[in-house]
């Protein structure tokens, strides 16, 4: 059955949860190119016979034009399903920017096609771009702030640090009311946590 | 005195700032609500930005003499949620603008809304994803069906350019009488448009209206 192979792409997209990448299921995407290929060679040959038999392409209806025809638009389902798998990978990929940072953890560069880090990676340098040219980090800030102080976790040792006008020590897992701006920094490197109860 | 003259400049400081504040969180609900991506108030987002970095020197000052806690951690709030409202305003532009890359590169209307350094950002995205759907499947795709943005050569328009609903329901709410108000092209639905009512309707119906600043999303 023709296009088959292809929604099989399409199941993968609809099933993996809002915001998850599963791997990039190169198997079945070759596959679906080979289909695609094999597609183009029977519709070439079909019309290539019509030509010998000097039939008018554009007009005649004859069981050649419609195997034609049938080659062409399973060739254009393939095309849109392959399109259709990249686009949205790439929709959740460029999420994965704006969520977890410029640099991706490993498990998920993993399930990356190659094509798909060489575009995570000139995405991110466009972002990065227009944030330099604004001079505003826009990857902070993503909740509404609801208090001027929050209650942190420190995650790593930190050590003696001076903020205001006291020094605080930040030791792994203790407790800490920081005023927002001061905790930013370290929370958006990973270093302390908000302590939500 | 000068600590009087601080606390003014500060005082008429907040208070320019709540009016463009305002102004600011309408132009991010709008921008929140609406489909397609609005117009860029440019002046409004360089007044934000001074006001903020006033807001900024006003707590250095602070800080250095000693103002009650409470007052500071007031006007810590207020420049904190005057960030987050500027960020979440280029933020939500800026992930509209990834989403329609292509769309928006083609509209010279849609560019024209853009700042121009959204511009610069849409052109690099749509040069981007074109580079990266080539790579991964056009070029393995046989002649004649290898376009981005067509499906192939027989294909009379650019039918593979996803664009925003433009259709969708919104609510949104009247600033004033607008009266009959046409909702589609053929004339047959009117409705009375009355000042501060509050309405669900098709976003493209009403997309005049909230340009014009008559009508707000929510």
């Amino acid at each position: 059955m023709y296009g088959r192979r292809a929604s099989q792409l399409l199941k993968e997209i609809d099933s993996s949860e809002a915001g998850q990448l599963a791997s990039f299921n190169s198997d079945v995407f070759d596959q679906v190119i080979r289909e695609c290929n094999e597609h183009n060679s029977q519709f070439q040959s079909l019309i290539r016979k019509m030509v010998e038999q000097n039939l008018d392409i554009e007009t005649t209806r004859n069981e050649d034009h419609y195997g034609a025809a049938i080659h062409h638009l399973s060739l254009l389902r393939n095309k849109r399903c392959l399109m259709a798998y990249m686009y949205n990978r790439a929709e959740v990929i460029q999420s994965f920017r704006w969520k977890v940072g410029p640099v991706l953890p490993h498990d998920i560069q993993e399930k990356l096609h190659f094509s798909e880090k060489e575009y995570f990676k000139n995405h991110s340098a466009a972002i990065k771009s227009y944030i330099s040219e604004m001079d505003i980090d826009l990857t902070v800030d993503m909740v509404p702030p609801k208090d001027p102080y929050i209650q942190v976790r420190v995650l790593e040792d930190i050590g003696e640090v001076s903020l205001g006008d006291h020094s605080v020590s930040l030791t792994k897992n203790s407790l800490h009311f920081l005023r927002r701006t001061d905790a930013e920094q370290f929370v958006s490197q990973g270093l302390m946590e908000e302590f939500l109860e | 005195m000068s600590s009087w003259d601080d606390d003014e400049t500060a005082a008429s400081a907040a208070e320019a700032a709540t009016t463009d504040v305002e102004l600011l969180k309408r132009a991010w609900r709008n921008e929140k609500a609406a489909p397609e991506v609005l117009r860029f108030d440019s002046p409004l987002v360089s007044r934000v930005r001074e006001q903020i970095q006033l807001l900024e020197e006003t707590l250095d000052d602070f800080a250095d003499s000693g103002v009650d806690d409470l007052v500071v951690s007031l006007y810590q709030m207020d420049l904190d949620r005057t960030l987050f409202l500027l960020r979440s305003y280029l933020r939500l532009r800026l992930q509209k603008i990834e989403k329609y890359t292509m769309h928006i590169s083609r509209s010279d209307d849609l560019l024209s809304r853009l700042s121009p350094q959204e511009r610069r950002f849409a052109k690099s995205c749509a040069e981007i994803m074109e580079k990266h759907l080539e790579q991964s499947v056009l070029s393995k795709l046989p002649y004649g069906y290898d376009s981005v943005t067509r499906q192939s050569l027989s294909s009379t328009e650019d039918d593979m350019v996803p664009e925003p609903q433009l259709d969708t329901f919104v609510f949104c709410k009247t600033k004033s009488d607008v009266g009959a108000f046409q909702l589609d092209d053929i004339g047959e639905e009117v409705v009375d448009l009355v000042a501060d009512d509050l309405y669900v309707l098709r976003y493209k119906s009403i997309k005049g209206l909230v340009e014009g600043g008559r009508i707000d999303l929510i």
